[in-house]
């Protein structure tokens, strides 16, 4: 992870490798979690608002009675939402391109945690605050860095690179790896498949609280932990 | 609902983005008089008649109705709903940067230097 800039270390180890492995992690994501879905199914008819990270529109359909644009960084996860006749654009929720205060409500689920340093998701925070509007409502999820007993996973550091396998004939049928990579991605062989690194934050308790607080206007109605995830249900001033 | 979001952009004149060369494409959503109706106050009138306008889609009242009848709901229906840019450039007033649509993705995203 040393060495690399912030923002390279997101292109390389965030950006690039959702890209390549679009296909693979679509097929991958299915399930709405039960947080998630309760939160959309509990808004307001008629709701307009935006999927920030939206990965393969996997939330975009959970509630037929309001409006949700889709937006990701990876313009091959927004085609296959195109693909599922969702509306969805490629943008960066760094830098959001909708104007101030003109949502009802905002999704943000497991994309703060791929940020690479506390000013990079504090300004993530920032730009989900100010397009929505005073009264909106705001879900934001992200990985802790607790995991629960039954999970697989153990955690020493909260900035890790968590790798993601592609089976190689499946997915990559073009045989090398590096035909589909671009460079200074890291890529591994192991007896045949192959893994990409991909960069995570994981969050410690108390820790998104502490984030969304500093956002001006974000007042914290509810957080909690669910399935290895911290999140917090956030209303606008 | 979209902006210019470049640094260098001048304040004020980010919104709306202009459309050019547009290609547009129909589609087939079922009509729901509320969900229109709940939209209707969260759409920006202006800027919507003047692009279903330019874009030769309809010709919406200058006034946003306040009392839709059955047909104003409709013809917000087919522009809002119906109604999807394929192809276009969309650019800035303010410092004139164009950002595509393609396929029916609006690509958002700016160079680092713009950031
Ligand atoms: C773990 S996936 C979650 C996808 C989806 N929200 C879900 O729950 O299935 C993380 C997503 O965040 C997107 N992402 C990462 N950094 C981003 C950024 N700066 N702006 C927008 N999207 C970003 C990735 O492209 C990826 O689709
Ligand atoms: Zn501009």
């Amino acid at each position: 992870m040393e060495g690399l800039g912030k923002p390279q270390l997101e292109q390389t180890h965030v950006h690039n490798v959702y890209n390549i492995i679009a296909g693979h992690f679509s097929a991958t994501r299915y399930k709405p979690w039960p947080v998630v879905d309760d939160f959309l199914r509990g808004l307001e008819k008629g709701s307009v608002g935006a999927d920030v990270g939206c990965g393969n529109g996997k939330y975009l359909g959970v509630n037929p009675d309001v409006f949700t644009i889709g937006s990701d960084r990876s313009d091959k996860l927004i085609d296959i939402c195109r693909e599922r006749g969702f509306e969805a654009m490629v943008c960066d929720n760094l830098k959001l391109p909708y104007r101030d205060n003109c949502f009802d409500f905002l999704t943000s689920i497991a994309v703060i945690h791929h940020m690479s340093s506390p000013d990079r998701r504090l300004m993530a925070v920032n730009e989900l605050i100010r397009v929505l509007r005073p009264g909106g409502r705001l879900l934001i999820f992200v990985w802790a860095f607790e995991q629960e007993k039954r999970s697989r996973r153990r955690f020493e550091e909260q900035d890790v690179f968590v790798p993601w396998k592609m089976p190689k004939n499946v997915y990559l049928p073009e045989g090398s790896a590096a035909a589909n990579t671009t460079p200074n991605t890291t890529v591994e062989e192991e007896g045949g498949d192959v893994v990409y690194q991909r960069y995570y934050h994981l969050f410690k308790e108390g820790e998104l609280e502490e984030i969304v607080g500093r956002s001006e206007g974000a007042i914290i109605d509810m957080s909690g932990y669910d399935r290895d995830n911290w999140y917090v249900i956030v209303t606008k001033a | 609902m979209l902006q210019c979001h470049a640094k260098s952009c001048p304040q004020g004149q980010s919104y709306p983005l202009a459309i050019r060369n547009a290609e547009l494409e129909q589609l087939d959503a079922e009509f729901n008089a509320d969900f229109v109706t709940r939209l209707m106050p969260k759409l920006d009138w202006a800027v919507l008649r003047k692009t279903a306008f330019e874009l030769g889609v309809a010709e919406l009242p200058a006034e946003i109705p306040t009392e839709p009848t059955q047909a104003d709901l409709q013809l917000i229906h087919k522009v809002a709903l119906e109604t999807r840019i394929k192809e276009a450039d969309m650019v800035c007033n303010g410092c004139g940067h164009v950002y595509p649509i393609k396929d029916g993705v609006p690509n958002m995203l700016l160079q680092d230097h713009e950031i």
